[in-house]
C-alpha cells in the first residue's frame, strides 16, 4: 500500500446555526481510491471544498496535510497548485471551445505576443489523451458535442494536465450509461497504478465495490468509525454507519384515519431531455389517500424532484402517463391547471423558484391566489388582502415586523411559512412539499410538522419529500422509496426502518427483495 | 460619548442626525424628482423664456408621445423584457391612420382600424415569438422595428401623407378650455390628497408607522405640482394629448398597484419561474403586455400624426430609445420586477425638459445626445449605488 499522500485533521467548519464539520479526520493513500459515504447533508461536499480551497484557509478549523506538509489554501488556484482537483458533479466545461482548448483554459500555449499555438496546444492535448488512452475523441472536437461521460473524461485530463496527484470525484457517474461507467473506471484503475490519490464521492453501493479500495462514512458532518477497507465491511455495516441509530422523537404524529383515495398515478413517465431514449422517471405508479401523509425517500437525483413536477404540470421533459383525481382523469399542461384541480407544490429550491425576491410578505403570499381578494374586474380589495395575509402570520406564526417587508429579510422558516400560507390560500386538496425543511431551524421544523398533521386533519392529502429520514419516517403514514427514477419500494410506517429505505435507496436491494 | 456630553448638546445632534437622514432619504428615495425639479430650476435661471405658461405647455405637449408609449414600455422592463418596434410602430401608425382618412375613412373608424392593426395586430405577433419560442425580445422587436418601418415606407411609396379632416387635426393640437382645465387641475389635487388621506388611515389601523416628514414631503410635492400645473395651463388650457397622457398614467398605476393583472407583472419580473409555479400563466401575459405597448405606441402615432396635421414614414425614429431611457430613469430595474409609473413620468419629463431647455439655451443637437446619453448612464449608475447601500 503507497504512502499517505492526503491527511485531514480535526476539520471542523460552522455555517451560522449549522455545524457541518465536526472533527473530520482521514488519511488517503497514493493509488488507492478512498470511498466517501454518507446521507444527503453528511458533510460530504462541504468536507471536499475544504480541501479544494472552495471554503479557503481562515473559515474552517483544522488542519490539512499533502505529503506529510501543513498546507493552507487560501483558494481554489492555491489548491490547485498543490496538486488537488475536483471532478464536480456539473461539469465546468465551456461547451463551444474545443477539447483542447478547455483542457487548456487558464493557460494557453502561446508564443510571446500572446498567440495561440494551435499545433502545439492540440499535440500536448493529444498526447495527455493517449496517456489515459481516450481515443473516443479528439482534441479538435467540440464540447459540445461530447456525452456527458466523454465530457468526465476531458474534466480528468484537464485535472491530470495541472499535474494534480489528489483527485476528487464527486459522485461521477449520475449522468453516465453503464459503458460511460467502465470507461471511466477503466481510466481510474489506471490511475491507480499510476500513484493518483483518489477521493470518490458515491452513493453507489455496486460501483464503490468494484473501484473503491478503502471507506470512510461520515454522518452529521462526523467521521463514523475507522478508515475501513472495502473488502472488510458488509453493506449492512456500511448502512448502519450511515443512518446511525438514534432516532429523536421530535416528530409529533396526528392519529387519523385513512380515507379516500384522492390522487391516483399510472404508468408515470418522464423523458431525459438531455439524453434521447433514456428516462428520467420510469414507469411510476402510486396512490395517496385522504387523511394521510404519504412520504418519497431517495437520494438525490433518484428522481422525486421529478416526479412531483410532472404531477404539477410542469415536468423537465416530456411526460406520459395517468393522473386521477378523486377517480376523474385529469390532465395538467401547466402549473396552472394542476393548482385549479386543487394540488399545491411547494418546491425545492426555495430560493431560486419558490420565492419571489425583492418583493414583499404579502404579494409573495398572494400570487397564487390572486382570486380570493379581488372582484369581477380583477381590482385587489386591499383591506380583504391585508385581513387574510394577517390572519396567516397569526396561524402560522410568522415572525415579521410587517406584511410590506421583503420577504428576504426573513429566516429560511419564515420564508417557508409564508410559502406555505401562499399555497393553503389556493385551498389545495393534495399539497405536495418538496424537502420543505431543508435549511430550516428545528424550532421552525417542529411547526411546520405540527402544521402538516392538521392540514391532514382537515382532509388535505399531504405528499412530502425529504431526504432526512428521520423526518420521512417521524411524519408518513406511508413512504414510497426511489431509485434512478423508479419507484423501488411503498413501506408502511411500521415497515420502514433506516436501513430498509437506504438499501432500496442505494439500489443495493431491488424491488420485492 | 452621547452620555457625557451636556443634554442640549445632544437634543442638537440628534436633531441635526434626524434632518439630515430625512434629507437623504428623501433624496434617495426621489432622486429623479429632485433631478427634475434642479433641471427646470438650472434651465429657468439661464433662460427666462423657459419658464413660461407658453412654453411649459408645450413641454407638456412634446412629453406625451414619448410618455405614452414609456408607460408601456414599463410594464415591457418589468417582466425583463424589451421592446424596440415601438419608434417604427409610430410611423406606421401615423401612415395608417392618415391614409385611411385620405381614402374617405371617418377618422374615429380610421383610428379603432389602426389601432388594431399596427397595435394589437403586431403586439400578438411579437409576443407569439417571445412567449411560444422563448427567442429574446431583444431580437423579435429589432425585426419588427426594421418590418414596421419598411412597411411604412412601402405603404406611402415614401413621401408623407396630409392631414385635411379638422376634427382629426383637434386631438393632437386641441386644448380643453382654461375654465375646465382649472377645475380639472383643482379636482384631481383634491382626490389625490383625499386618496393619502385615506391610505394614511390605512396605515394606521394596520399599524405601519407613519413618518411625519414623509407626509409633509408628499404634501409639499402634491402642492408644488399643482401650482406647476395650474401655472402652465394658463396659457391655453390642458392640451388633449397631456389629458390622454394623464389618463394613460393613472390607469397604467393603477393597473399595476391594484390589480390581480399588476401583481402577475411584477411576480413575473421577479421570477418568472416561481410565477409560473404559482400558476401563473406566462403565455397570456406576455402576448398581453407586448399588445399593450405596441396599441400605446400605434396611439402615440396617430396623435403624433394629428398634431403634425400629416404623417411622415420616418415618424417616431429613435423613439424606442427616449421610451427606454424614461423608463431607466425613472428606476426601473433592467434586471426585473421593480418599477413604477409614475417613476417612468417623471424619466420622461426629464428628457424632455433637457430637450427643451438645451434647444432654447441653442446647445447644438449633437452635444445634445452626447449630454442625454451621460445622464442616462447617470440614472444607471444611480441605481446601482443605492441598491448596493441597501445590501
Amino acid at each position: 500500500m503507497g504512502e499517505i499522500v492526503l491527511e485531514m485533521k480535526n476539520i471542523v467548519k460552522d455555517f451560522p446555526g449549522v455545524r457541518a464539520l465536526d472533527q473530520v479526520n482521514f488519511q488517503a493513500r497514493a493509488g488507492e481510491v478512498l470511498a466517501l459515504m454518507g446521507e444527503n447533508g453528511a458533510g460530504k461536499s462541504t468536507l471536499m471544498k475544504v480541501l479544494s480551497g472552495v471554503w479557503p484557509y481562515p473559515t474552517y478549523e483544522g488542519d490539512i496535510y499533502l505529503r506529510g506538509e501543513l498546507k493552507r489554501f487560501y483558494s481554489t488556484k492555491d489548491a490547485e497548485a498543490s496538486g488537488v482537483a475536483i471532478i464536480y458533479q456539473e461539469l465546468n466545461l465551456i461547451p463551444e471551445l474545443t477539447v483542447a482548448e478547455n483542457i487548456f483554459l487558464d493557460r494557453q500555449i502561446t508564443n510571446t505576443l500572446g498567440v495561440i499555438n494551435w499545433s502545439k496546444l492540440f499535440a500536448e492535448t493529444q498526447r495527455l489523451l493517449d496517456e489515459l488512452h481516450i481515443e473516443d475523441f479528439r482534441p479538435t472536437d467540440k464540447v459540445r458535442d461530447l456525452t456527458v461521460g466523454k465530457q468526465q473524461m476531458v474534466e480528468i485530463a484537464k485535472a491530470l494536465s495541472k499535474k494534480a496527484d489528489v483527485l476528487v470525484f464527486d459522485e461521477p457517474t449520475s449522468a453516465l450509461t453503464d459503458k460511460e461507467v467502465e470507461a471511466l473506471f477503466e481510466i481510474i484503475r489506471k490511475l491507480k497504478r499510476q500513484g493518483v490519490c483518489m477521493s470518490y464521492i458515491s452513493h453507489k453501493m455496486e460501483e464503490l465495490q468494484q473501484i473503491a479500495d478503502r471507506v470512510v462514512v461520515l454522518r452529521d458532518g462526523r467521521t463514523i468509525g475507522e478508515v475501513t477497507p472495502m473488502a472488510e465491511i458488509t453493506l449492512d455495516q456500511l448502512i448502519s454507519r450511515m443512518v446511525g441509530r438514534d432516532v429523536k422523537d421530535m416528530f409529533p404524529k396526528g392519529k387519523c384515519q385513512r380515507g379516500e383515495k384522492i390522487l391516483e398515478v399510472r404508468n408515470f413517465e418522464i423523458d431525459n431531455p438531455a439524453l434521447p431514449g433514456q428516462k428520467k422517471i420510469k414507469n411510476a405508479s402510486f396512490c395517496a389517500y385522504q387523511g394521510e401523509i404519504l412520504g418519497i425517500s431517495g437520494l438525490m437525483g433518484s428522481g422525486r424532484t421529478e416526479l412531483v413536477s410532472g404531477i404539477f404540470g410542469a415536468p423537465p421533459g416530456p411526460a406520459r402517463g395517468e393522473i386521477y383525481l378523486n377517480n376523474q382523469p385529469v390532465h395538467f399542461r401547466s402549473p396552472r391547471d394542476a393548482i385549479k384541480k386543487g394540488i399545491g407544490l411547494v418546491t425545492e429550491d426555495r430560493k431560486r423558484i419558490g420565492l419571489i425576491l425583492g418583493q414583499s410578505i404579502i404579494q409573495n403570499m398572494m400570487i397564487s391566489s390572486l382570486e380570493t381578494v379581488t372582484n369581477l374586474m380583477g381590482v385587489i380589495n386591499e383591506a380583504k388582502e391585508r385581513s387574510l395575509g394577517q390572519n396567516y402570520v397569526n396561524q402560522l406564526a410568522i415572525k415579521t415586523p410587517g406584511l410590506d417587508v421583503k420577504i428576504d429579510t426573513l429566516s429560511g422558516g419564515n420564508q417557508q411559512k409564508v410559502i406555505l400560507a401562499k399555497w393553503l390560500n389556493t385551498k389545495p386538496k393534495v399539497l405536495i412539499l418538496d424537502e420543505p425543511t431543508r435549511g430550516i431551524d428545528v424550532g421552525a421544523k417542529v411547526e411546520i410538522y405540527n402544521l402538516l398533521n392538521r392540514l391532514v386533519e382537515e382532509g388535505v392529502t399531504v405528499i412530502i419529500i425529504s431526504s432526512e429520514l428521520p423526518e420521512v419516517m417521524g411524519i408518513s403514514d406511508r413512504i414510497l422509496v426511489m431509485c434512478e427514477g423508479e419507484i423501488v419500494a411503498e413501506l408502511t410506517r411500521n415497515e420502514a426502518t433506516k436501513e430498509l429505505i437506504m438499501a432500496y435507496a442505494t439500489g443495493s436491494r431491488r424491488k420485492g427483495g | 460619548m452621547a452620555t457625557t456630553a451636556p443634554n442640549n448638546e445632544t437634543a442638537q445632534n440628534f436633531l441635526q442626525g434626524e434632518g439630515m437622514q430625512t434629507l437623504l432619504k428623501f433624496l434617495k428615495d426621489n432622486g429623479t424628482l429632485v433631478a427634475l425639479v434642479v433641471l427646470m430650476l438650472i434651465f429657468s435661471f439661464w433662460d427666462e423664456s423657459f419658464f413660461t405658461p407658453r412654453n411649459l405647455t408645450n413641454l407638456a405637449r412634446q412629453t406625451t408621445i414619448v410618455g405614452i408609449i414609456a408607460v408601456g414600455m414599463t410594464l415591457v422592463i418589468i417582466i425583463n423584457g424589451i421592446d424596440l418596434s415601438v419608434g417604427s410602430i409610430v410611423g406606421l401608425a401615423a401612415i395608417v391612420v392618415t391614409m385611411l382618412m385620405q381614402a374617405g375613412v371617418n377618422p374615429w373608424v380610421a383610428i379603432m382600424i389602426t389601432l388594431f392593426l399596427t397595435g394589437v395586430l403586431i403586439g400578438i405577433w411579437n409576443g407569439f415569438w417571445i412567449a411560444h419560442y422563448n427567442i429574446p425580445p431583444f431580437i423579435i422587436t429589432l425585426g419588427m422595428m426594421t418590418i414596421a418601418r419598411g412597411v411604412a415606407l412601402t405603404l406611402s411609396d415614401g413621401g408623407s401623407v396630409p392631414v385635411t379632416d379638422p376634427i382629426f387635426a383637434e386631438i393632437g393640437g386641441g386644448f380643453l378650455s382654461i375654465t375646465i382645465s382649472m377645475i380639472v387641475v383643482l379636482v384631481i389635487l383634491g382626490f389625490v390628497f383625499f386618496s393619502q388621506f385615506r391610505e394614511l388611515k390605512q396605515k394606521q389601523q394596520y399599524g405601519v408607522a407613519v413618518r411625519r416628514q414623509d407626509v409633509i414631503t408628499t404634501t409639499v410635492v402634491t402642492l408644488l405640482a399643482g401650482g406647476l400645473t395650474l401655472y402652465a395651463f394658463t396659457y391655453r388650457g390642458i392640451p388633449y394629448p397631456v389629458v390622454i397622457f394623464a389618463i394613460i398614467a393613472f390607469v397604467g398605476t393603477f393597473v399595476l398597484q391594484n390589480t390581480k393583472f399588476g401583481r402577475r407583472i411584477y411576480a413575473m419580473g421577479g421570477n418568472e419561474e416561481a410565477a409560473r409555479l404559482s400558476g401563473i400563466n406566462i403565455y397570456r401575459m406576455k402576448i398581453g403586455i407586448y399588445c399593450i405597448i405596441t396599441s400605446l405606441s400605434a396611439l402615440a402615432g396617430i396623435i403624433l400624426a394629428s398634431r403634425l396635421n400629416g404623417a411622415s414614414p420616418n415618424l417616431g425614429n429613435m423613439f424606442e430609445l427616449d421610451a427606454i431611457s424614461a423608463v431607466i430613469i425613472g428606476g426601473t430595474s433592467f434586471s426585473g420586477g421593480v418599477g413604477t409609473i409614475i417613476g417612468t413620468v417623471i424619466g420622461a419629463f426629464i428628457i424632455s425638459v433637457l430637450n427643451n431647455g438645451m434647444s432654447l439655451l441653442e446647445v447644438p443637437t449633437f452635444y445634445q445626445l452626447i449630454i442625454k446619453g451621460l445622464i442616462i448612464i447617470l440614472a444607471v449608475w444611480f441605481d446601482v449605488l443605492s441598491k448596493k447601500k441597501h445590501g
